[in-house]
């Protein structure tokens, strides 16, 4: 066992002193919410420059309606009242009277227009937007632009013009104006969680609040954090056994070390980088909640689990690596070797989203309970809000384990032979042969 | 007593018979020499000693145990080719084998072979700034820094120059002085008849010498005549009586037919050319290597 922890202890020492790692300490969590934190940086970066827009107006009846919503938005929301800096573009509209004779021709000119910078768009609105029937052509309002799909004043104009259109229904069905906006009221269906009572006092106590951050965020980070850890852990094994391997090292320390022994101290050491970067995230994502206010995100309860599946996924995973690691005689064959090898690692993520909308479902109980899976996607169910049976995250734990004893063994025959085996590509024949006959 | 004892032990690789039916007692205390062509057998011998390959069959002994796995801190290995971290430290490189072997600090052990071998300067360079010499130096102090008590040295002279040749030369001397067994491999014979108590031949897997070094001449006799002729190798051409002439430039050797007459050829010999020196002798290693290894030069591959 002594010999198993220097051999860990260097490997360990020799992932953290550098400066790669605490690199990728610092650089992992902001690839991670990258895009999140790059949105509440540069959420303020618009632009502020007025955007224009020509309007078609079939229907005769939008202008005076568009033009009076364009003026209160503009006045609402173009300058920072308190600081009176502009923070918004100023929408301008520019209504054109339709040539019925030739649309085409009319919105090709317009077109050409929005593609020289002289317009930012240009609206056709239907003759029968008030009363949509019939001819679909006259129901439609069309926002041309050059990048539609995703334009702050499509999504402005759809809103303010089917608002107003339904009060203006509304009016002509003899309804008073004054009730329009009672009867148009949209009201939130609020997410709330279960009530439970205090044991000691029989007293209920309120449902909490339930937030996409408690039942989508907080679920996803541990499902993330672990996937990384995995990674940071066990894909190193692989690389470096072929290296120990291609350099000799490998029968150096074969003449110190039992092959599951050296085996044993590199997964070891990959299991202690990993434990460090966990502990590091753990306790500053706590610590950091904390500070927020936010303590009440901080899922306690799955953190003992989250690292009791990370222990296992990493010596069940790494022990494979390491033993495809040893099967390989050069960094090509490594990397030919990577993919296949964090399949089962990777499958996860493609399942996360439907596991965590019906965390369950036959579907995400089953796969959950899939050994390979059952780290990932076991913690995800056990993380979301929705309660799971209590048993099955023993049962996972259980087959993870099992799991992960078939992998040290079958692992350790396979490097028992492959560390000193020359020659060609690894071949799954030929691996499997070693996992059989040792 | 033997501190190695191989019975009957053959192994295999595919299709190639690396070990055949071995058979040898290496004896407390000794120089053991491990000679042969490269893919004869010998790296496979050694790491089979190590534990490091299982024979397919018969048995090995180490110090009158079978091993379970490489592990034994009571021996030191240094393989055919080097295997260092090149980015570590050279002075934590070696506190690093040496704790793996021994399981104890090692280091003050560790800067005493430093020191010995003259690589205290570069203790805290680290191993990919080190010559090819210096690297296999490091290589040595690796094996033997725990103090193993059977030392396993894979061609650990390989490519030295003379002087760091005499350093490990007199270090693994040493170690046999302070009661350690010493069995290496080599391709220098000269190395192998000036250092080794005993002299293992392997070709093509089976054993073909095996004993002192005046026992091997012994099987052979002096059938040898060593002499320098002032015509070369051109004046001793066509030679009734020698079978082979081994070239050295300014020294020529005669292996002479069993039957025949030594008088009669250097008679022969002196007719044709002077002679400045001679003498009747046993066959050097060298020659008796060639002569196993050349009846067939083909190689096996390495196992």
């Amino acid at each position: 066992m002594r010999k198993i922890l220097r051999l860990a202890k260097r490997e360990y020492l020799e992932s953290v002193k550098t400066k790669g790692f605490i690199l990728m300490l610092i650089l992992m969590p902001l690839v991670m919410g990258g895009s999140g934190i790059a949105m509440l940086l540069f959420k303020d970066q618009v632009d502020t420059a007025d955007k224009r827009v020509a309007v078609l107006d079939h229907s005769r009846g939008m202008m005076n309606i568009l033009e009076r919503a364009v003026e209160e938005r503009n006045r609402a929301a173009v300058y920072d009242p308190k600081t009176g800096k502009k923070v918004q573009p100023a929408y301008v509209l520019e209504f054109i009277e339709p040539d019925e004779r030739d649309p085409q021709g009319q919105r090709l000119a317009l077109s050409d227009r929005v593609r020289r910078g002289d317009l930012k768009a240009f609206l056709e609105i239907g003759s029968a937007v008030l009363h949509p029937r019939g001819d679909p052509s006259a129901n439609r309002i069309a926002y041309h632009a050059e990048n539609a799909a995703v334009d702050n004043i499509r999504f402005w104009l759809n809103n303010t013009i089917n608002n107003d259109l339904r009060k203006l229904r509304l009016t002509e069905a003899g309804l008073d104006p004054a009730r329009a906006d009672e009867i148009l009221a949209w009201l939130q269906v609020e997410p709330l969680g279960l009530l439970s009572a205090d044991k000691a006092t029989g007293e209920v106590r309120e449902a909490r609040k339930s937030s996409e951050a408690e039942a989508v965020l907080v679920p996803l980070v541990l499902f993330f954090l672990m996937f990384m850890m995995v990674m940071m852990g066990s894909i190193p094994l692989l690389s470096s056994t072929q290296e120990e391997k291609t350099q000799r090292i490998a029968e150096v320390l074969l003449g110190c070390l039992k092959p599951h022994e050296f085996m044993a101290g590199k997964v070891l050491g990959g299991l202690a980088v990993s434990l460090t970067g966990a502990m590091v995230y753990v306790t500053g994502g706590i610590i950091l909640l904390n500070v927020a206010g936010l303590a009440a995100f901080v899922p306690l309860h799955v953190i003992p689990w989250f690292f009791a599946y990370l222990v296992l996924e990493i010596v069940m995973i790494g022990t494979y690596l390491a033993a495809l690691g040893s099967a390989c005689n050069d960094p090509k064959d490594a990397q030919n070797m990577m993919f296949p090898a964090l399949i089962p690692v990777f499958l996860p993520i493609f399942l996360a989203m439907p596991t965590l909308q019906e965390p369950t479902s036959a579907f995400a109980t089953g796969l959950s309970l899939f050994p390979l899976f059952t780290p990932l996607l076991m913690l995800l169910r056990k993380a979301s809000p929705v309660g799971i049976p209590a048993w099955q995250p023993w049962v996972g734990l259980t087959g993870v384990l099992l799991a992960t004893v078939f992998s040290v063994w079958a692992g350790g025959r396979i490097f028992r032979v492959a560390i000193l085996m020359q020659g060609g590509p690894p071949k799954l024949s030929k691996i499997l042969r070693w996992a059989i006959r040792g | 007593m033997s501190v190695v004892e191989i019975e009957n032990v053959t192994k295999t690789f595919g299709e190639v018979r690396a070990v055949d039916s071995l058979f040898l007692q290496v004896p407390g205390g000794s120089i053991y020499g491990f000679i042969g062509p490269n893919g004869s057998g010998k790296t496979t011998t050694l790491r089979m000693i190590m534990n490091i390959f299982y024979p397919d069959a018969g048995t090995i002994r180490v110090f009158g145990q079978e091993l379970q796995g490489a592990s034994s801190a009571r021996i030191g290995y240094l393989p055919e080719e080097r295997g260092l971290y090149k980015k570590m430290k050279v002075r934590d490189l070696l506190r690093f084998y040496g704790e793996l072997k021994s399981g104890r600090r090692v280091n003050r052990e560790v800067d005493d072979w430093l020191e010995r071998l003259d690589l205290g300067a570069w203790a805290n360079k680290k191993i990919e700034t080190l010559s090819k010499g210096m690297a296999q130096k490091v290589q040595f102090i690796a094996t033997v820094v725990s103090e193993p008590e059977l030392i396993i040295l894979d061609e650990p002279f390989t490519g030295l120059d003379p002087l760091n040749l005499e350093v490990l030369k007199n270090a693994v001397l040493d170690l046999r002085g302070r009661g350690a067994s010493v069995i290496f491999s080599t391709h220098d014979m000269n190395v192998a008849e000036n250092m080794c108590d005993f002299i293992f031949m392997i070709f093509k897997g089976r054993k073909v010498l095996d004993g002192t070094l005046a026992s091997i001449q012994d099987r052979y006799g002096s059938d040898t005549l060593r002499l320098r002729a002032e015509g070369g190798i051109a004046s001793l051409k066509n030679l009734a009586g020698v079978e082979a002439i081994a070239d050295f430039g300014r020294l020529q050797e005669l292996r002479l037919r069993p039957e025949s007459d030594p008088q009669k050829i250097l008679a022969e010999i002196m007719s044709r050319t002077r002679l400045d020196s001679f003498e009747r002798t046993k066959p050097t290693l060298y020659d008796i290597f060639l002569r196993i290894a050349g009846r067939d030069s083909g190689e096996a591959p390495d196992a």
